[in-house]
């Protein structure tokens, strides 16, 4: 966990960032852009952004507020629509896909950690990291078995009937992560996962991140804004006012 | 999914205790209102058991004379009207004629068996007026006026419950303070309070009216049963009450057609249908609101899980799906313990009511709770499943 460096190749230009000792694509942003627009306003929330992520990275992404990290991982996780550029998941333009398709491919391909967790309240443990798999065809019993296998990992087996109030905040985040992983994604994409925690939980969950990255090889994007969790990951991305600064 | 929607909603059932409470009364509300409407139904189909298209109608009240002299009048009344060539046929009745509200009714008890019975008093001719059909023994004739016990006539229901297994017809019903009546005939049925009424058990009583052969014995009946020849107009009313006033001199005469009380008396029959269906209507529009309005603000409280859903990979389809289903389930909870109530009836047999026409209100009532369920909830569901993910994971 101690090997991973800053990468000091990136850059804010048109040409694809791209880290040296990965094989595969899984994501690649060419020249995004994303303009958000009102009748009198219009704001760039991205401009001309490049850059590709290959299998098996741990890239964090920083930048001040408003600098459109969000929207970034947004973008990359499908959940919004560039204004213009292009999107591609394992080589394939997402362009054309219909609703359907980009759900499908965020439930089987991508796993969401959201700094607010968004765990639902009102389903216990279990059923709250069950949720990507009812969007799959499972059987109940396979779906919790999957559910309770992640849960396993994240080191939450004792807690799997409690609700999410009966958590503390780190135990949530773990529970999302479990959720996250439950689909057995090739890709987690993490807004802020320690943004809500104390440095002992934050800690904790950066640690179950990179024996993730390590172990399973899964690939992952994080937004942050802790300089000393962006240092524990193999790649930073800074941006500014939407733009690739690094 | 459905599992998932089911524990959803039971975990939250605190929140949705108000609404299931709801849906429990429209159902129950519902299902009262729908086995009436069934039970007007299913009788409606059924035969009344006598045709009421060309009768008319003479209600006669008279004043100060003795019986003898009411007797005297209405047979010669009676004669007066066959007499018209306009005429078929004409009867004398008591006042519980079909699509009155008048009712006679009493015990009818034979070898230990007893039941509650309308009974009407009728003249020989009235089968004939109102075209009623015997289906076992025969109607009354003039051989009854001699007979030392009084001739009736049984409809199938009373039959069905005082002499189930043997031939009513020749049997003689023997009570205290009573004369003897003896069955000489059965009709399958004759349904007095019209389509809409149920099927009681009942029975024709004899009386003799022929003041020529009977002088002063029988008692008096209140209306005169005329059927007219086809093509015979209201114009016809005008010659029998001159008829009539010319007879029944100083007696309060009113002509009107069956056709016309049974309009009147379906009316009124259908008076608490309506009622109940107005209520009903505007329960089921309040149940429609909370249900719309209960899940617009659910769906604005829950866009952040709205945005997880999708972000886990459900399509708009299925977010759209996701909130039918829960008002969908919302409104099981509510049917199923309406339906245990409504269970009851047929199982306890309130009212007497065929069970057919409960299990028909039950799944009629299901159905439009259902419906009602899944129109208020699609707008409302559409609106959550066009919410984009970025936008709603943005809302805490």
């Amino acid at each position: 966990m101690n090997n991973y460096t800053l990468n000091p190749l990136a850059t804010n230009n048109a040409s694809v960032d791209t880290p040296p000792h990965h094989q595969k694509t899984v994501i690649k942003l060419t020249d995004i852009e994303k303009v958000y627009q009102t009748k009198t306003i219009e704001t760039v929330a991205l401009h001309n952004i490049n850059i590709a992520i290959r299998k098996g990275e741990f890239v964090s992404i920083m930048g001040p507020s408003g600098c459109g990290k969000s929207t970034l991982l947004n973008i990359m996780g499908l959940l919004d629509e560039p204004s213009s550029g292009t999107i591609e998941i394992d080589g394939a333009s997402v362009k054309s896909y219909s609703d359907k398709v980009l759900a499908r491919l965020r439930n089987e391909k991508i796993g969401f950690v959201f700094q607010s967790y968004h765990l639902i309240n009102d389903l216990s443990v279990v059923d709250n990291v069950e949720l990507p798999l009812l969007y799959r065809q499972l059987s109940g019993s396979d779906r919790r078995k999957r559910a309770l296998a992640a849960l396993e990992k994240v080191g939450l087996s004792a807690r799997t009937k409690h609700f999410p109030n009966q958590l503390s905040g780190g135990q949530r985040q773990r529970v999302a992560i479990a959720r996250a992983l439950a689909g057995q994604p090739e890709i987690i994409l993490a807004d802020e996962p320690t943004g809500n925690l104390d440095s002992v939980m934050g800690n904790e969950i950066m640690d179950i991140l990179l024996r993730l990255n390590e172990e399973e090889q899964t690939t992952i994007v994080m937004v942050t804004h802790d300089e000393l969790m962006a240092k524990k990951t193999e790649r930073l991305i800074r941006l500014f006012d939407g733009s690739q600064v690094s | 999914m459905i599992r998932h929607l089911f524990t959803l909603i039971w975990n939250r059932k605190k929140s949705n205790f108000l609404m299931i409470t709801e849906i429990f009364f429209s159902f129950i509300v519902l299902f009262g209102v729908l086995s009436l409407a069934f039970f007007y139904l299913d009788n409606y189909r059924k035969p009344l058991g006598f045709e009421y298209d060309r009768v008319w109608v003479m209600n006669m009240r008279w004043n100060q004379e003795k019986p003898e002299e009411v007797r005297n009048i209405q047979y010669r009344l009676k004669q007066q009207l066959k007499s018209n060539p306009e005429v078929a046929q004409v009867a004398l009745a008591a006042s519980n004629i079909p699509y009155t509200m008048n009712t006679s009714n009493t015990g009818f008890n034979y070898n230990n068996r007893f039941t509650m019975a309308d009974w009407f008093t009728v003249d020989k001719d009235f089968a004939e007026v109102m075209q009623v059909d015997v289906a076992a023994g025969r109607w009354f004739t003039t051989e009854d006026n001699a007979a030392g016990t009084k001739a009736i006539i049984i409809n199938q229901a009373l039959r069905n419950e005082i002499f189930p297994d043997e031939n009513p017809v020749g049997k003689v019903i023997r009570e205290k303070d009573n004369p003897d009546r003896k069955i000489v005939g059965v009709v399958e049925i004759f349904r007095q309070k019209g389509e809409y009424s149920s099927d009681k058990p009942g029975y024709f009583e004899y009386l003799n009216t022929d003041y020529a052969s009977n002088g002063t014995a029988g008692g008096t009946l209140d209306n005169l049963m005329i059927r007219v020849k086809p093509g015979v107009t209201r114009a016809f009313e005008e010659k029998l009450m001159k008829q009539a006033s010319q007879i029944a001199q100083g007696w309060t005469i009113e002509i009107k057609t069956m056709n016309e009380m049974r309009t009147s008396d379906n009316k009124i029959t259908l008076i608490p249908l309506v009622i109940f269906s107005v209520v009903c209507g505007f329960l089921i529009l309040n149940v429609a609101l909370g249900l719309f309005g209960v899940l617009w603000y659910n769906i604005n409280r829950r866009i952040s899980e709205i945005g997880l859903r999708r972000a886990v990979g459900a399509a708009s389809g299925q977010v759209y799906r996701q909130f039918i289903g829960e008002v969908l389930v919302l409104a099981t909870f509510g049917i199923i313990i309406g339906i245990i109530i409504a269970l009851q009836f047929p199982l306890l047999q309130v009212f007497g009511v065929q069970t057919g026409v409960y299990v028909a209100a039950i799944l009629g009532s299901v159905l439009v709770i259902y419906l009602l369920a899944a129109g208020c909830a699609a707008y409302p569901s559409q609106q959550a499943a066009s919410i984009t993910p970025a936008t709603a994971l943005h809302e805490e």
